[in-house]
């Protein structure tokens, strides 16, 4: 196995290779490298890859250090949608 | 309604709401771990003098003292969300969803990965993980591991597995490639290294206090490294040679190493194969913010202090009313510092709460965190003082901003 086989979001399975060639072509910020190869957009909400993915996109791009690199939305966490449903108790 | 929730049981959560009961605050603590101490829980190592810090002891007296005040401490439940309506703060957990009026995110770090071919195999883990299996759960990671990533924390785990009796094969840098960066460069590996030496390996510390004269001995330093490394505690640490492939069908078999040149270049035809049957990756940490980005708070980004890290004082307030941070959620350092973090927000919170806390109280421990950070005998970054100052002062533009909005 090479370096552009090599599964970087493993949600989507995402590579390396996908990510390099697509942050290569667009010189892409890393919110745009997310949404055109959904790498950090599965189950896990890029909890393990989004370094990875800043990193490629911040290759190509400079860093804002005002603002955070891929966008963190509620649920943080995986939830059932029936928990997400329940009435507040407290 | 509660006057204070923390989320995070760990050093900086559990002295917070220790601090705020005392001082008559009604709290509720959640974790979504199943034990209080949070990272605590896996710290084993030998102090400079001889004392000996086991963190499983002081989540033990932290936890102890928390429930001789009768604190109210969920374990096991996950927040997912946060909002602030109608000046209080709601969390979101699990299946529940409390109010409070003032809300102290202490959640900590998370561990970034290093990417090598063959890393999604089964029986590759973070070296985090590692610790947690070996220390809190009692389980051995593997027989024979290899761990990726040379950093205080990969080297502090390192001797916590030997200790364990769980064999080490090697301690080795990750490849070059686009997503490993500074991990992967020798050179930088060995000056952050020398730069912590007083936690970093022996044998290196003595090299490197000749080495840090200047940087043409610097760059001697890398060359002259032994190839097959430095023995600690009689586990090699490479800092010349780089795992290029995880092997393995099924799981991890073993991994390819190769010698590389103080830039992190493989040199071709070094290729050699060291069996094992698990891998840890070690690509640091980085404060665990996802909470406080739900929120708006402002965020800045700082290498000192590992990343992303919520706008906040010196006495752990954010901008946003009834919201503190404290702990590695602020920037990575030891559980020491967390601690006196935590006790300085909940005097905040007190204050802020109109408890009879004296200014020169909140004060006395803010200069408590300083000097409990200069006296750490870990350090993640060897720079954390300067990062700490550059927040102070985005701390202060912002401020500054927002009285000349009210005039």
């Amino acid at each position: 196995m090479t370096d552009r086989d090599m599964i970087v979001c493993r949600c989507e399975e995402v590579t390396y290779g996908e990510l390099v060639d697509t942050a290569g072509q667009f010189a892409c910020n890393s919110r745009e490298l997310k949404l055109r190869t959904r790498a950090g957009m599965g189950y896990c909400g890029g909890r393990t890859c989004r370094s990875l993915v800043d990193a490629i996109a911040l290759a190509a791009t400079e860093r804002d250090v005002t603002q955070i690199t891929l966008k963190y939305q509620p649920p943080v966490r995986p939830v059932h949608f029936g928990d997400l449903g329940a009435i507040p108790n407290d | 309604m509660r006057d204070l929730i923390i989320i995070g049981s760990g050093p900086a959560g559990l002295t917070a709401a220790i601090t705020a009961a005392e001082h008559g605050l009604d709290i509720l603590v959640i974790d979504e771990y199943l034990k209080p101490g949070g990272r605590l829980l896996g710290q084993l190592y030998e102090e400079p003098g001889g004392n000996w810090w086991n963190g499983i002891e002081e989540s033990r007296k932290l936890a102890g003292r928390a429930s001789s005040l009768g604190l109210d401490i969920r374990l096991g439940i996950s927040v997912h969300n946060i909002e602030q309506i109608d000046g209080s703060w709601l969390v979101h957990a699990d299946c529940e969803t409390f109010e409070t009026k003032s809300l102290l995110l202490a959640t900590g770090a998370a561990e970034a990965p290093v990417a090598i071919p063959g890393w999604t195999l089964p029986g590759v883990m973070s070296v985090g993980a590692a610790q947690v299996m070996t220390n809190v759960h009692r389980v051995k990671p593997g027989q024979r591991g290899v761990i990726i990533g040379v950093n205080v924390l990969s080297s502090a785990i390192a001797m916590e597995l030997k200790i364990a009796d769980v064999e080490v094969a090697a301690i080795a840098l990750p490849k070059t490639n686009q997503v490993n960066g500074k991990a992967a460069n020798p050179s930088e590996v060995m000056n952050a290294l020398l730069h912590v030496s007083h936690m970093a390996p022996s044998p290196l510390v003595k090299m490197g206090s000749k080495l840090m004269t200047n940087d043409f001995m610097k760059r001697m330093g890398i060359t002259l490294y032994p190839k097959n490394g430095v023995r600690m505690w009689d586990i090699p640490v490479m800092l010349r040679k780089a795992v290029i492939r995880i092997e393995g069908t099924d799981q991890v078999e073993g991994v390819t190493l190769a010698t590389v040149t103080a830039e992190g270049k493989i040199i071709p035809g070094t290729e050699e194969v060291i069996g094992c049957d698990f891998v840890c990756i070690a690509g640091g940490l980085y404060p665990l913010a996802e909470l406080a980005a739900l929120t708006g708070c402002p965020f800045y980004h700082i290498d000192e202090l590992g990343g992303f890290v919520p706008l906040h004082s010196e006495d752990m307030r954010t901008p946003l009313d009834g919201l503190y941070v404290a702990g590695n959620i602020t920037g990575i350092e030891g559980a020491k510092v967390a601690m006196s973090q935590g006790k300085t927000a909940a005097l905040a919170i007190a204050k802020d709460h109109g408890q009879d806390i004296a200014d020169t109280s909140l004060s006395e421990a803010v200069r408590q965190i300083s000097s409990t950070r200069s006296d750490a005998h870990i350090q993640f970054h060897s720079e954390v003082e300067a990062g700490r100052r550059k927040l102070q002062e985005y701390w202060e533009q912002h401020a500054a901003g927002m009285r000349n909005v009210m005039v």
